[in-house]
């Protein structure tokens, strides 16, 4: 058969296919219930015992943090007798996919896993998770222990739902030698700083743009920002609100970019980061995980934390790991181990912040060893300020029309207050 | 014919028989009883709930209903676009490499059938480097010989030449080979007889080899309908389905409804309403060709 047919087939056949993966590949008994070959399982060193309580845990982190999730792991493991954590890491496009079908079959179900913060509300209204304070208590650990956004954000009902391992704030990074050819010492901080700095940094004859919009993602990151700082809210309790004044004025501060000539039109998806690697972009807003592929490229840049754009308060969007533990898990004992691990870990997190993560563990945020790491602690500098996506059931879907409207917006094919209005309708229709 | 020998034959079926079934048959027919079910992903308890999640994707005003045709309206106008090209492009360079000496020949149709070997995130990789509108190879070209950039990706109807062209060079070689097979079946007595009749190239390609290659060419055309409704990563990877929502296909909203939105009993319905299009379209296609072969 051809691989346009097996592709066609496997495409079509997708939607009908996972809810079959969900009792087939899970009933098989394989101990790899996920019917995904990829998932890397952790054999661990010094599991002598037999005895040893066993826990099952569950992560996305299949890019360049595996190896450094996988440490914390193994050095757990050999630390203690004991428990035992079994560490399995799912792909990170998958992820969520694999953990629906987990958990609504409850074969293979992990014991612990890492959800991000802003995912914990659906879930936790879902009926899957189950609170961990009794659990943390137990071992030890004080909610107040941790960055207070993540805290607040999963905890429902007075009953805390998550312990929270990092938080990726949208950051700024910036091209150094562009910015010393400019004359710029420091990276702005307000909006009029910044409208200087970047027509000073654009150079027509170069070819250099002082800021490169993006149209695209990570506007996913950018947008909230803009408008939270800007007083305005996606979401006003009852109602998508991002054609208000303050929105749709951050649409046209984006889009002036464009018209200014201090980004280029038409960026593609990418175009932005395309263009910074190669020196022609002074600065782009994006998220931590673009530390490394900077350090590989060789990149002069810096990083500050995200400039208050908006006239009302400083805010940033942020994403955030946090380990959860779904209700089904009942055993003292695999609880008792989840809470020593959780333990080891929220004092131990040093090794995950040297992934390029900042850490939310206020001890190790606290420690010299992490103040030294300049790149983290800066992004740790805007943790006050940190904001998560609105907690609305279903907020992907109903938000996913604003994300074309923007790119709409920003390539000028609609005008500003027209594109967030349409997004609205838009929107409204998936609310329900 | 035997007992024996029915048996040897149907054990030789028998394994396809059981893929067939396991992977193909049991799927489609789950996915049935699941769009006939309230099948939130999370949940234990997945009520039946008959025809309703059909009955609001054909409701004019819900979300269901703008999500499927917003995106079946999109994905139909790939199809329009692309099969066409996909027919002619790839009947096109099988003659032209039928016509090359044979001794690079087999080199050529190698070249032009490598991209098909590639993931799709290869191919959007590739792609997104060359039509980049500010950095890009193809814009880079342009602006040497003096001629303003392209927004490719960004703007209609470039979207659209880009997508189709992503998936012409991608997915090519397979027509190709099967038009040069196809060719290849071209009795040589045939053209003889046509080149004493004193018939021109165009007339001996348009009574010769069109009627004898039609099987392949229906073949072609079916499998490359198919494949087009089928479009998901050229525009999932290349523009998001962007400018706005212009390239947005039917299956990442059909995907978004699964596992954004976990719905997956309404997703299911929208794939079996989509498989159930194609087979009439691809039944009507069946019905129109062999009308003119029996003609």
């Amino acid at each position: 058969m051809s691989k346009r047919n097996r592709k066609k087939a496997s495409i079509l056949a997708m939607t009908l296919m996972v809810p079959l993966l969900a009792t087939a590949c899970s009933g098989n008994g394989n101990g790899n219930g996920n019917g995904s070959g990829s998932a890397a399982e952790n054999q661990s060193s010094g599991g002598g015992s037999g005895k040893a309580t066993e826990i099952l845990f569950w992560s996305p982190f299949s890019g360049s943090d595996g190896p450094f999730m996988k440490k914390i792991v193994d050095q757990y493991n050999s630390s203690q007798d004991a428990y035992k954590v079994k560490f399995v890491i799912q792909p990170n496009g998958e992820y969520y996919k694999q953990l629906d079908v987990a958990l609504s079959t409850g074969k293979e179900r992990p014991d612990l896993m890492i959800m991000h913060v802003d995912s914990v509300p659906t879930y936790q209204s879902k009926d899957q998770l189950q609170p961990v304070d009794d659990l943390a208590s137990q071992a030890g650990i004080n909610a107040a222990d941790f960055a207070e956004a993540p805290i607040k954000y999963a905890t429902i009902d007075s009953k805390l739902y998550t312990i929270p391992l990092d938080i990726h704030p949208a950051v700024m990074y910036y091209n150094k030698d562009l910015f010393e050819q400019a004359g710029i010492s420091a990276p702005p901080t307000n909006r009029a700083e910044f409208d200087a700095a970047v027509e000073k940094l654009t150079n027509k004859d170069k070819g250099v743009y002082g800021y490169v919009v993006p149209t695209l993602w990570p506007q996913q990151f950018i947008f909230p920002s803009l408008v939270w700082q800007n007083g305005g809210e996606l979401w006003n309790g009852s109602d998508v609100a991002y054609n208000s004044p303050e929105a749709v004025e951050m649409v046209q501060w984006l889009r002036d970019m464009v018209e200014k000539g201090i980004s280029p039109g038409n960026v593609q998806q990418d175009g932005e980061n395309t263009l910074f690697l190669q020196g022609k972009n002074a600065i782009q807003f994006n998220g931590p995980w673009m530390k490394s592929q900077f350090d590989e490229a060789g990149l002069n840049y810096g990083v500050a934390v995200m400039p208050q754009i908006g006239k009302a308060k400083k805010a940033v969007y942020a994403g955030s790991h946090g380990f959860v533990v779904p209700k089904a898990v009942t055993d003292a004992d695999k609880l008792a181990a989840i809470g020593d691990f959780l333990k080891f870990v929220s004092g131990d997190s040093l090794a995950w912040a040297e992934s390029g993560q900042a850490v939310a563990s206020n001890k190790v945020l606290e420690s010299p060893e992490f103040k030294a790491l300049e790149f983290q602690s800066t992004v740790a500098g805007s943790f006050a300020d940190v904001q998560f996506a609105p907690n609305v059931l279903n907020w992907g879907t109903i938000v996913e029309p604003l994300w074309g409207e923007l790119s709409n917006a920003i390539l000028g094919k609609k005008p500003a207050q027209q594109a967030m209005d349409d997004a609205v309708a838009k929107s409204r229709q998936a609310m329900k | 014919m035997k007992w024996t020998s029915r048996l040897t034959s149907f054990l030789f079926v028998l394994p396809y028989l059981a893929c067939f079934g396991l992977f193909l048959l049991f799927p489609i027919l789950y996915g049935v009883v699941i769009s006939l079910q309230d099948f939130e992903l999370l949940s234990s308890e997945h009520a039946f709930v008959g025809l309703s999640n059909y009955i609001s994707i054909l409701t004019p005003g819900t979300y269901e209903n703008s999500l499927f045709f917003r995106g079946l309206w999109t994905t139909a106008q790939f199809v329009l676009y692309s099969v066409p090209l996909l027919i002619f492009v790839a009947l096109a360079l099988a003659m032209l490499l039928n016509a090359l000496p044979a001794r690079v020949r087999g080199l050529f149709r190698t070249f032009y059938f490598l991209p098909y070997a590639l993931s799709a995130s290869v191919m959007a990789v590739i792609w997104l480097m060359m039509l980049d509108t500010n950095a890009g190879f193809i814009n880079s070209l342009l602006a040497r010989l003096g001629f303003a950039g392209i927004p490719w990706l960004t703007d209609t109807p470039w979207a659209w030449v880009s997508l189709i062209g992503a998936t012409i060079w991608w997915t090519i070689g397979f027509n190709m080979i099967i038009f040069i097979n196809a060719l290849n079946e071209v009795p040589e007595e045939q053209y003889e007889a046509a080149s004493i009749d004193g018939a021109g190239a165009w007339s001996k390609f348009v009574s010769v080899t069109l009627p004898t290659i039609r099987p392949v060419m229906l073949f072609v055309m079916i499998t490359s309908t198919i494949a087009s409704f089928n479009i998901y990563a050229q525009p999932f990877l290349l523009t998001r389905g962007g400018p706005g929502d212009t390239t947005r296909v039917l299956l990442i909203n059909v995907l978004d409804q699964a596992f954004a939105r976990k719905d997956v009993g309404s997703a299911s319905a929208m794939a079996i309403l989509m498989a159930l299009l194609i087979m009439a379209v691809s039944v009507v296609q069946f019905k129109l060709t062999n009308r003119k072969e029996k003609a």
